[in-house]
């Protein structure tokens, strides 16, 4: 049975989503279910009545000029795009699912490399001044070291994923096992997506608090009075590395997804708002293009030259809400 | 022996369709499972040709389809009946038929025919 609507639903795969369409499909089950049915209680093994009912299902082609499509078939001839097979996205899916762990670890380290510094100022502080300057040394070593392991982790995973960079070249499209699959896959990975989301966001938004109590708890010790910054530090980049973990594997799920055009029956999953929206104007769409590197830029010269952290912070939002008023104005 | 070929007998999908629908309407499989039955297995129908001939002769007005609950199967079904149109139609097609058939007929030779033929060096049928 499965193996019919397999069959049936890679046939519909490459043609447009129309209600025709749609009711050529419904038919057609219903008739291949009924036969697949009565073949079965005939006592005919599966594999015969599955051989049967495909075999006598016929061609698409009939049915082109009935359902309004032929002049589809003929502008897209139908192997579209080669097939992304249900191995390949397998492998697809656990590359990037190590490609996010490691790339999450990298992101991680830069944040948390800080901390050396800040842990060896406050050993030296609580111990006296003889260690000032080692200290300071084995800090900034942690630091950089740290560091040139993120940046390690990032190339190496940058250069191994490299090898799934051809399906960018071309189109490839799945075929519907291997999109049912991928869409369960999805569903099920969605709450645990959820989770580290929520985690992560909430251990950004509480990465003071530690500080705080440190602050006010350790009275003059001054190993914690020193150190109390690097918990927030660590805060974040824990809740860094859950978020972009996250994020890496939910955008591989929606990657493959999306390899079917969003106008055939195959592209039943795929997700909305991808490339759905393109600006009007080629000018303000070359301009939106560096929107956001320009925002940073200018986020850190101002912050750098005046020092006025407290108030820089500002030109996020502000940046945010022009950048929707621009979306929403100039895109079809 | 050699099978049905589909090319010539796609003119007469609608009128072996039709006439299955003349006493009461039917569905997708039933049709097919009849066809197959009333031609002792020597024709079976493709799903996507029955289909298609449901939709066109749908467009031209010759059948109707509607939704109705099959109890056998405790499912919702999709079932064609036959219009007035289609009745009319259906005649015109069986008359077209009759004549084909006739036209075509006198130019068919049967085997022993064939082998008369080769004796007394005339066709029989032109004689």
């Amino acid at each position: 049975m499965e193996a019919i609507r397999n069959y049936l639903e890679t046939m519909f795969l490459n043609l447009p989503n129309t209600p025709e369409v749609y009711k050529a499909k419904d038919e057609l089950w219903q008739m291949m279910e009924d036969k697949y049915t009565e073949l079965k209680a005939e006592g005919k093994t599966e594999n015969e009545a599955v051989g049967i009912v495909i075999s006598e299902f016929g061609n698409l082609d009939d049915l082109a000029k009935d359902l309004g499509i032929d002049r589809y078939m003929q502008e897209n001839p139908l192997p579209a795009g080669k097939t992304f097979t249900l191995e390949d996205a397998k492998r697809y899916l656990s590359d990037y699912s190590r490609h996010a762990f490691l790339i999450a670890l990298g992101v991680m380290l830069c944040i948390l490399s800080v901390c050396g510094p800040i842990f060896c100022e406050a050993v030296s502080a609580a111990s006296g001044h003889d260690h000032v300057r080692y200290m300071e040394a084995i800090g900034a070593s942690v630091m950089f070291f740290m560091v040139a392991i993120a940046v390690g982790l990032f190339i190496y995973s940058s250069v191994t994923i490299g090898r799934w960079n051809y399906m960018k070249r071309e189109r490839y499209v799945t075929d519907f096992a291997t999109t049912e699959y991928l869409h369960q896959r999805l569903e099920s990975y969605k709450p645990t997506y959820a989770l580290l989301l929520t985690v992560g966001v909430i251990l950004c938004v509480i990465c003071f608090v530690p500080a705080i109590f440190l602050d006010a708890f350790s009275g003059y010790s001054p190993f914690w009075n020193q150190s109390s910054g690097a918990f927030t530090f660590i805060l974040v980049g824990i809740g860094v590395f859950l978020i972009v973990m996250g994020g890496i594997r939910m955008g591989s799920y929606n990657t493959l997804l999306r390899l079917n055009q969003q106008n055939t029956v195959g592209g039943n999953y795929t997700t909305s708002q991808q490339n759905s929206k393109q600006y009007t104007n080629s000018t303000v769409a070359a301009i939106m293009s560096v929107y956001w590197p320009t925002v940073t830029c200018l986020y850190l010269i101002w912050s750098f030259l005046t020092f006025d952290w407290y108030i820089s912070w500002v030109i996020w939002p502000i940046a945010a809400i022009i950048s929707s008023l621009i979306n929403n104005l100039m895109k079809n | 022996m050699t099978g049905i070929s589909s090319d010539v007998i796609r003119g007469y999908n609608d009128t072996i369709i039709l006439c299955l629908l003349l006493n009461r309407p039917s569905y997708g499989y039933e049709i097919s499972k009849q066809i197959k039955q009333m031609s002792n297995e020597k024709y079976v129908i493709k799903e996507t040709t029955l289909y298609s001939a449901f939709t066109r002769m749908e467009k031209n007005g010759y059948i109707e389809s509607f939704s109705d609950q099959d109890n056998a199967a405790g499912k919702r079904r999709t079932y064609y009946r036959i219009t007035d149109l289609g009745r009319r139609y259906y005649r015109d097609k069986c008359d077209e038929w009759l004549l084909t058939q006739e036209v075509v007929e006198k130019f068919i030779l049967r085997q022993q025919d064939a082998e008369k033929e080769k004796t007394y060096g005339s066709n029989p049928q032109l004689s």
